[in-house]
């Protein structure tokens, strides 16, 4: 493709994603939600997104649900279907992490054990504005709100302590936070 | 006849004019008792673990790191925002915030940590003896609760699993009979 | 001028078929009482179909070909209209059976890639395509032969402004009337979008097509809008014809864009028929615009 139009191309990919909405064993919440956003009350198209019914038609897929063992090799095939640049929006807290049952018999454990997440919107389900709110910091209207929190309560100045607490840090807890 | 009721028509779904809302470029009001995020303080929090325990969906986790810190993670990806953990917390440390823009790029954005400073005993001043053979001692030394904060899954102080078998076996749980047999 | 009137005609279909397209969605937006896309929306769609990447998900080439044939098919019919009521200069060569057969062709493209996608929807949407195509090529035709029997000559620049120009008799009165009430189907909008239906078919035969086929695709559709649209002013309303080119071109623009917004009234304020109801609807509105042809026939 021309350089010139490439460009274009790139600078119009945010002005209009489609959406391909995708329920890997939800129980309809969070999709009776995302149908709320595209009602006139909380207008979603006026950034451009369009419903489109194909994944070969879609930039974004939106996942409901906890991505149960019958539906993850259906996701992974509608998510190979869409044509690149995509992203993947994990809608409510069963996408997020499986929600409450994420160790269950026949749960694998949301979103990211199909399709690589590109943001997820916690809730359950989350509110018609949260879900705008995640779309518009996709968009980079807004800015992101969460961040992780980290409180003590006392500042220990204790040898063992210390040294306990080293090795958790570099090993242990931190890793995992930081990875 | 049918031409004029179109136009009724038109008439009616052009009255309203535009409904809406400029959300996220002005706030909306949230309602009354609405259920955000969890947020802990932990000037309260006094490392019980009541919440941890009750949770439904198993997303607070906590681990004893030594003698007098007590690590509590929240991880916000499986929360159902129930109120469970506020409801049950004695001294009142966790709050349901009317926070629910949450949106994040990352798993860990919607995570909360606490360290937690444990007494040790009024009387000898320390908390447990490490010296210990007793194996019922000693599964409650491993600290109250040892949950793998690396995978963020709970683990159960004890490995004993539900056997069918077992169950068939044991007297007081054995199956009414069918009347008439 | 007359050499140039082609050019003209395709830079400026292509230049605002997605403004109108646009027209269109912010005018079913305000029906339903919300804010709507701006109305640039379109031009980043079809950009940034561009820049998708394009799976060729069945591996042959009808596949490939099908938008394309589309594409030229449309872009052929409109190089050649006497768009501002000025002949150009490939008239000579061109009549009206020759735009419907072309336009015909644009259809069974659609047809040709649907078939080649080998999905059970899109053949669903191929067969019910087929359909309207066939129920609604006729009346294009009438309204064409119409303007041709009252003149005398198939040529497009003498058939399309003398049904309104020449004698405006109760012959095209009446087919003003079937014209507009065909003219949902033509432009594949709600009552008669059944190929295209949404949620029913998935977007029917374009299912598996993605990238920049997709948007010769959707460019084609927003063409053919806007020839139907331009086809209604230039044969039923009688002309104002100032000597201006320009000028010329700017009013029948104007009366296009009235009838896009008929159009989108319409398409916003009625529900999907069912193939066999738009069946029974068409087959009456071919017979009556078979009757009106013989009208104007008899010189009326």
């Amino acid at each position: 493709m021309p350089g010139f139009l490439a460009k274009k191309a790139a600078k119009a990919f945010p002005k209009s994603l489609w959406l391909y909405h995708c329920n890997s064993g939800a129980c309809n919440g969070c999709d009776i939600e995302i149908l709320n956003v595209l009602t006139p009350y909380y207008d979603v198209e006026r950034f451009g997104l369009k419903l489109v019914g194909s994944p070969r038609h879609a930039d974004v897929m939106l996942l409901s649900g906890a991505v149960t063992r019958p539906t993850l090799p259906l996701v992974k095939r509608a998510f190979e279907a869409m044509p690149g640049p995509k992203l993947v929006f994990g809608i409510g807290s069963c996408a997020a992490g499986g929600g409450c049952w994420f160790d269950t018999y026949n749960v694998t454990g949301g979103a990211a054990t199909a399709v690589p997440v590109d943001y997820l919107i916690p809730g359950c389900p989350p509110r018609p504005e949260a879900i705008i709110y995640g779309v518009a910091l996709a968009l980079g209207l807004v800015p992101q709100k969460s961040a992780p929190v980290e409180l003590k309560q006392v500042e220990f100045p204790i040898d063992a302590y210390l040294r306990n607490k080293a090795w958790e840090e570099r090993n242990v807890i931190y890793k995992l936070i930081k990875d | 006849m049918w031409l004029t009721s179109k136009f009724k028509q038109i008439v009616l779904a052009l009255k309203p004019g535009t409904v809406t809302l400029k959300y996220p470029f002005e706030k909306r009001p949230v309602p009354k008792d609405f259920r955000g995020q969890p947020v802990w303080d932990h000037t309260k929090c006094i490392g019980c673990g009541g919440c941890a325990n009750h949770c439904p969906a198993r997303t607070i986790l906590l681990r004893d790191l030594c003698q007098e810190i007590r690590v509590l993670v929240y991880d916000g990806t499986k929360c159902t925002y129930c109120g469970r953990c506020a409801e049950l917390c004695p001294e009142k440390a966790i709050v349901m915030s009317p926070e629910f823009e949450l949106a994040a790029a990352r798993r860990e954005d919607v995570s909360q940590t606490l360290e937690l400073f444990m007494l040790t005993c009024n009387r000898c001043g320390r908390c447990f003896d490490m010296e210990i053979k007793n194996a019922i001692d000693k599964l409650d030394l491993r600290g109250y609760r040892y949950d793998n904060i690396e995978t963020r899954t709970v683990l159960r102080r004890t490995t004993d699993r539900m056997e069918p078998a077992v169950l068939d076996e044991t007297e007081a749980a054995r199956r009414p009979e069918r009347i008439g047999g | 001028m007359r050499f140039l009137a082609p050019l003209i005609n395709v830079l400026l279909f292509l230049a605002l078929a997605p403004l109108f397209e646009g027209v269109l969605r912010k005018l079913t937006a305000k029906i339903q009482s919300r804010q709507g896309p701006p109305l640039r929306q379109p031009y980043y769609d079809l950009l940034k179909l561009l820049g998708k990447e394009r799976l060729d998900s069945a591996g042959t080439w009808p596949f490939r070909f099908a938008p394309l044939l589309a594409f030229a098919a449309i872009l052929a019919v409109v190089a050649v209209i006497p768009f501002g009521g000025r002949a150009n200069v490939l008239a000579g060569r061109m009549d009206a059976i020759l735009v419907i057969y072309l336009l015909t062709l644009g259809g069974a493209a659609v047809l040709f890639g649907a078939l080649a996608g080998r999905n059970t929807f899109g053949l669903i949407g191929a067969s019910r395509e087929m359909v309207t195509m066939i129920m609604v090529e006729p009346i294009l035709a009438m309204t064409l032969i119409l303007g041709a029997v009252k003149i005398g000559s198939l040529s497009l620049a003498a058939a399309v402004p003398s049904a309104a120009g020449a004698s405006f008799g109760i012959s095209t009165g009446l087919m003003l009337v079937v014209y507009l009430l065909a003219l949902q189907a033509f432009v594949a909008r709600q009552p008669f979008d059944i190929a295209e239906a949404e949620v029913e078919l998935l977007e029917g035969p374009f299912i598996e097509y993605s990238g920049s086929n997709y948007a010769l695709f959707k460019y084609a559709m927003m063409l053919k809008q806007m020839f139907y649209a331009w086809l209604f002013v230039s044969v039923f309303l009688p002309f104002i014809r100032t000597g201006i080119y320009p000028l010329d071109l700017l009013i029948q623009l104007a009366a296009m864009f009235v009838v896009f917004l008929l159009i989108g009234l319409v398409g916003a304020t009625n529900p999907r028929m069912r193939i066999d109801q738009a069946v029974r609807y068409y087959a009456v509105l071919i017979v009556a615009a078979l009757a009106i042809v013989g009208l104007g026939v008899l010189g009326h």
